[in-house]
């Protein structure tokens, strides 16, 4: 009996259900959005219109959005995770705060992976989808099925990673990458390091489809004349994030393979005993976690100088400067791993060597620093609010690029490694960077992506929250650092004197969370005054690069006629023929008013476009059974998972059919019935 | 003008100043804050007291300097730039569109120049880094006339074992040294993930791990007490695994010896099992005697392919230890 009921239900039992406030708070939470979002779209009767024009369609534009959204979902998730660690630390001087140990390091552990994994990463995939063809004047991703699949794979990981409110209610404690061998069967015996790990492999291996794809769209799918050095920055510097996701991710799948075989067959790997060796992890771990900091980054870098050119009105300076900048930061970001633990011991020589190829990242990152500025060098300069985004970026990142290099010495580091100084810096990175760059890339592409541009007045508002909360909520943390604060702690003593910097951190986060309502808030008073905003031109910024010559937004084939490309502003050059006659460019810069260019109808041809499937759904609901039967040791449904991950796998794989013509004509009397739309 | 545009001008003309000195005067305050946070004793990075720690301030200042050269122009720059050429220049409309020029880039040697002077400040801040990192190793025996105490620590869940093998004594989250004289100390862990040992004040962190030493040297300068922590997370009772580290005269230290020898307590292979249950808050502990080789058993214990679990094992390893030494 009792063999049966584990045969069946594995590790599974009564007390894996919602127990504790905060699982049946979430669980609670989750049910009741989810009732309220299915009597919606019942009383709607939207449900076929989610189904067949959003959940299984292979539009890269489609996908865009719904990766944008999906992680501004998981946005409010980890910001509640932060709320709550910046709470408890405000508080726990010489008392346990509300939280115990436990329950606090899985909120940083939860904090950590959603942040990377599903909003960073969720956002850049979401740009660059609905971008990079654009871009480069493609109608389609090389891969439009990989492309959905690889969005529900992330999908699936998201919701594993969410699962443990409503099953188990545990997650793991030890910290985002799951160290071993804190992480092994011997210090963690529950379900949690299982879920941080299964929810890694199926987003990671979304990730790694995505990135797959993203190379060959920019290899193959380049508009005639687009050479590789007439490419966009962005598309250049996601191409390199995307190299570093290609060669870093299989190394995160191997590493956390192996660890779930050391919890699951007990294997020894990164065990404490037994020949296992810990360092191997921390060494695997980092070989993947360096680059994984430069695929954050990377893409932005690349929308900064996308945005700056635009707004300076300018072409990027030392276009070719830039490019080189960004390959040697892509080569450079796999021979640094070791400085996450110099304090490891491995001794003087391997040390330095590392330390030293870390500050060398400096000298291309520097340069992109001096090109930026110099682009804005007579230029001129609007100060529209994805410029603000970006002049805070750039004050921010050389705060950060200077603790980075301060860190890259070894003998300083090995005073503030793992302080909250180190938390300072990566933060200033993510948050300066990466984060400052979504949001500049959502607001600068936003009418691209809605067809309305956003509040100007509430953005910059928002900005300003954001930069003010972001400096007093970090500032206090590399004091702390030196103060002696190490990472991670739920409670200290008060005679540390901690206590005032924390609050003023807590602080600090209360004027981001202002920052974010006030986000919320314009993204409202933007959809209600959209027709104010309206963009009829496709072009509100006045812009260089193809996604403004479209519509905004585009037909979902991008491009009725497919624009040959002869330069690197190519959009910018088409305006400046345009105006040309009998105007100086250096005084009557190209307008929005720029003459349309007329296609007759033959020039119009028959467009071949990805067919929607839901397999991508069939194969990625099968993986999440899989994940979450392995999770639980269920074997049987872990077969039936995996089984059924296969077979939808050669279904799709033999089916031919997967795209359908549209015929010219249609097309033509669809541009027609936009162009009467605009000037009506 | 009429009078009531002039008003107007001047009016926020008046607000830009006034906005501009209040975002002056809140830097110039924060700039100040952290001035003083810095330079109050409860900073223990910028309050070095052994030879090691304040090595590794001197050079983060040092490296600081190095950046600043950088960093504080190319600050001053974006700003300015930012401002001049922005588009809205009314007062110098004129000369800015003059300035306009959409196809202006540094050209080819602009470029090298660009990347040659974050080059030389790296250049010279690598040979500062390689000579630093030789000269701080852990691994390096500091110079001195006195000869090294030599500690053993073992990192438990959660506690700090201090064993010193040559004075037979051991004690559990407490450690007493010499002013002026180096220790060093052996690190291991037992029972134990990943941990890192830290004297903020003393010297940088370095982790103690199963199944390996790992080395660090110290000196205190004079007498004191520091905060001593773990720094890598390593479970539930992380927050606590705090001890305490205290440097004293040559002659206070001899007589701290003495003292413990009088505890009752005594590190034995039982009392040893006992300890390495998980623990949390544990208070400071002294024992009079040590098991012979204890440290080395504990190392040992992992790089052995029997289960790692306890009593009957380290009997076992006992009859180790000696069929090695009788090699």
């Amino acid at each position: 009996m009792e063999n049966m009921e584990k045969f069946i239900f594995g590790k599974l039992t009564l007390d894996a259900l919602p127990h504790l406030w905060y699982t049946i708070g979430a669980t609670a939470s989750i049910l009741l959005m989810g009732i309220v979002f299915a009597i919606i779209l019942t009383k709607t009767k939207l449900w076929g219109w989610l189904w067949h024009e959003w959940l299984t369609s292979t539009d890269p534009k489609k996908i865009g959005t719904m990766y944008l959204i999906f992680a501004a979902l998981m946005f409010f998730r980890g910001l509640i995770d932060a709320g709550m660690i910046w709470i408890q630390q405000a508080m726990a001087a010489d008392s346990t705060g509300y939280l115990s140990a436990d329950h606090f390091q899985q909120i940083f552990t939860s904090h950590g992976d959603i942040m990377v994994f599903f909003v960073t990463m969720g956002i850049f995939f979401g740009l660059m989808n609905w971008i990079i063809p654009l871009q480069i004047g493609a109608r389609d991703l090389a891969y439009p099925f990989v492309n959905s699949l690889g969005f529900w794979l992330t999908v699936a990981g998201g919701i594993l990673i969410n699962l443990f409110f409503v099953v188990g209610g545990d997650f793991a404690n030890t910290g985002w990458l799951a160290p071993a061998p804190l992480s092994e069967l011997e210090f963690n015996p529950g379900v949690g390091v299982d879920y941080l790990i299964w929810s890694l492999q199926l987003s990671g291996l979304g990730s790694l489809l995505a990135g797959i794809n993203f190379i060959v769209t920019i290899i193959k799918e380049r508009a005639p004349g687009m050479t590789l050095m007439k490419m966009p920055l962005f598309v250049w510097t996601s191409l390199c994030g995307m190299l570093l996701i290609i060669t870093a991710f299989p190394v995160l799948t191997a590493t956390t393979l192996l660890l779930w075989l050391d919890r699951f067959f007990g294997m020894h790997f990164f065990t404490t005993g037994f020949g296992g060796n810990q360092m191997m992890y921390f060494n695997l771990i980092w070989m993947w976690g360096h680059p994984e900091v430069y695929i954050l980054v990377l893409p932005a870098f690349g929308l900064y100088s996308e945005i700056v050119a635009t707004f300076s009105q300018k072409k990027i300076a030392g276009y070719t400067s830039m490019v080189i900048a960004a390959l040697s930061i892509t080569a450079l970001s796999y021979l640094v791993w070791l400085h996450h633990f110099f304090t490891m011991g491995a001794g003087a020589d391997v040390n330095s060597f590392f330390g030293i190829v870390t500050m060398l990242i400096a000298i291309p990152s520097g340069v992109q620093v001096f090109n930026w500025i110099l682009t804005m060098y007579k230029g001129k300069v609007i100060f529209a609010s994805p410029m603000y985004w970006f002049m805070g970026f750039v004050a921010t990142f050389m705060l950060g690029g200077m603790t980075g290099v301060f860190m890259a010495s070894p003998p300083a580091d090995f005073q503030v490694h793992n302080s909250l100084f180190l938390i300072a810096h990566f933060h200033t990175m993510i948050v300066g960077v990466a984060l400052f760059g979504s949001f500049a890339g959502i607001t600068y592409w936003f009418p691209k992506i809605m067809g309305f541009t956003l509040n100007e007045r509430l953005g910059k508002y928002a900005f300003w929250l954001w930069l003010i909360g972001f400096f007093v909520s970090f500032i206090p943390l590399y004091l702390l650092g030196f103060k002696g604060a190490t990472r991670r702690l739920d409670h200290y003593a008060a005679s540390t004197d901690w206590q005032p910097l924390y609050i003023t951190a807590a602080i600090g986060f209360i004027i981001i969370t202002c920052g974010i309502l006030m986000q919320i808030y314009q993204l409202i008073v933007s959809i209600k005054e959209r027709k104010l905003h309206l963009d009829t031109t496709g072009d509100p910024w006045n812009g260089r690069t193809l996604e403004w010559s479209t519509t905004s937004p585009p037909p979902h084939y991008n491009f009725a006629v497919i624009p040959t490309v002869s330069g690197r502003d190519p959009f910018w050059e088409m305006k400046l023929q345009g105006v040309q006659k009998g105007r100086r460019p250096g005084k009557d810069y190209p307008q929005k008013n720029y003459p349309e260019k007329e296609y007759s109808e033959k020039e119009y041809k028959d467009i071949l476009l990805p067919k929607n499937t839901a397999m991508g759904i069939y194969i990625s609901a099968f993986a999440f059974v899989f994940g979450f039967a392995v999770v639980w040791h269920i074997l049987w449904l872990a077969t039936i998972g995996l089984v059924g991950t296969i077979v939808c796998v050669i279904i799709i794989s033999f089916d031919e059919h997967r795209e359908y013509i549209l015929p010219a004509a249609e097309v033509a009397q669809n541009e027609a019935s936009i162009k009467s739309l605009v000037q009506g | 003008m009429a009078k009531w545009q002039k008003d107007k001008v001047a009016k926020t003309t008046a607000m830009k100043i006034i906005r501009f000195i209040i975002v002056l005067l809140v830097i110039t305050s924060a700039a100040f804050a952290t001035f003083f946070i810095l330079k109050s004793d409860s900073t223990l990075l910028t309050h070095p007291k052994g030879v090691i720690a304040r090595d590794e301030f001197h050079l983060m200042l040092t490296n600081v300097f190095h950046m600043l050269i950088v960093i504080v122009p190319t600050y001053i720059l974006l700003f300015v730039v930012a401002w001049k050429y922005r588009a809205k220049n009314s007062s110098k409309l004129d000369r800015s569109q003059a300035e306009y020029d959409p196809d202006k880039s540094p050209g080819i040697f602009g470029e090298l120049i660009l990347w040659i002077i974050p080059s030389i400040i790296v250049a010279s801040m690598a040979t500062i880094t390689w000579d630093a990192t030789h000269d701080l190793d852990p691994y390096r025996p500091l110079k001195s006339e006195v000869k090294p105490l030599q500690i053993q620590v073992v990192a438990l869940n959660w506690k700090w074992l201090f064993i010193y093998p040559e004075q037979g004594i051991a004690t559990v989250n407490f450690v007493q040294f010499p002013e002026r004289t180096p220790v060093h100390f052996s690190l291991a862990a037992d029972g134990s993930p990943m941990n890192s040992f830290w004297i903020p004040q003393l010297s940088g962190q370095i982790y103690a791990m199963t199944g390996m030493v790992t080395p660090l040297y110290i000196m205190a300068d004079g007498p004191g007490v520091y905060a001593g922590k773990a720094a890598e997370i390593n479970g539930q009772g992380y927050a606590d695994m705090v001890f305490v580290a205290k440097s004293t005269s040559q002659s206070n230290f001899d007589s701290w010896i003495v003292s413990v020898k009088q505890s009752p307590l005594q590190l034995t292979n039982n009392t040893y099992n006992e300890l390495l249950r998980p623990s949390e808050n544990n208070p400071t502990t002294l024992y009079s005697s040590v098991e012979e080789g204890l440290f080395n058993k504990v190392v040992l214990k992992y790089m052995h392919p029997m289960h790692p679990t306890h009593h009957m094992y380290l009997n076992h390893m006992d009859s180790h230890m000696e069929h090695k030494c009788a090699h």
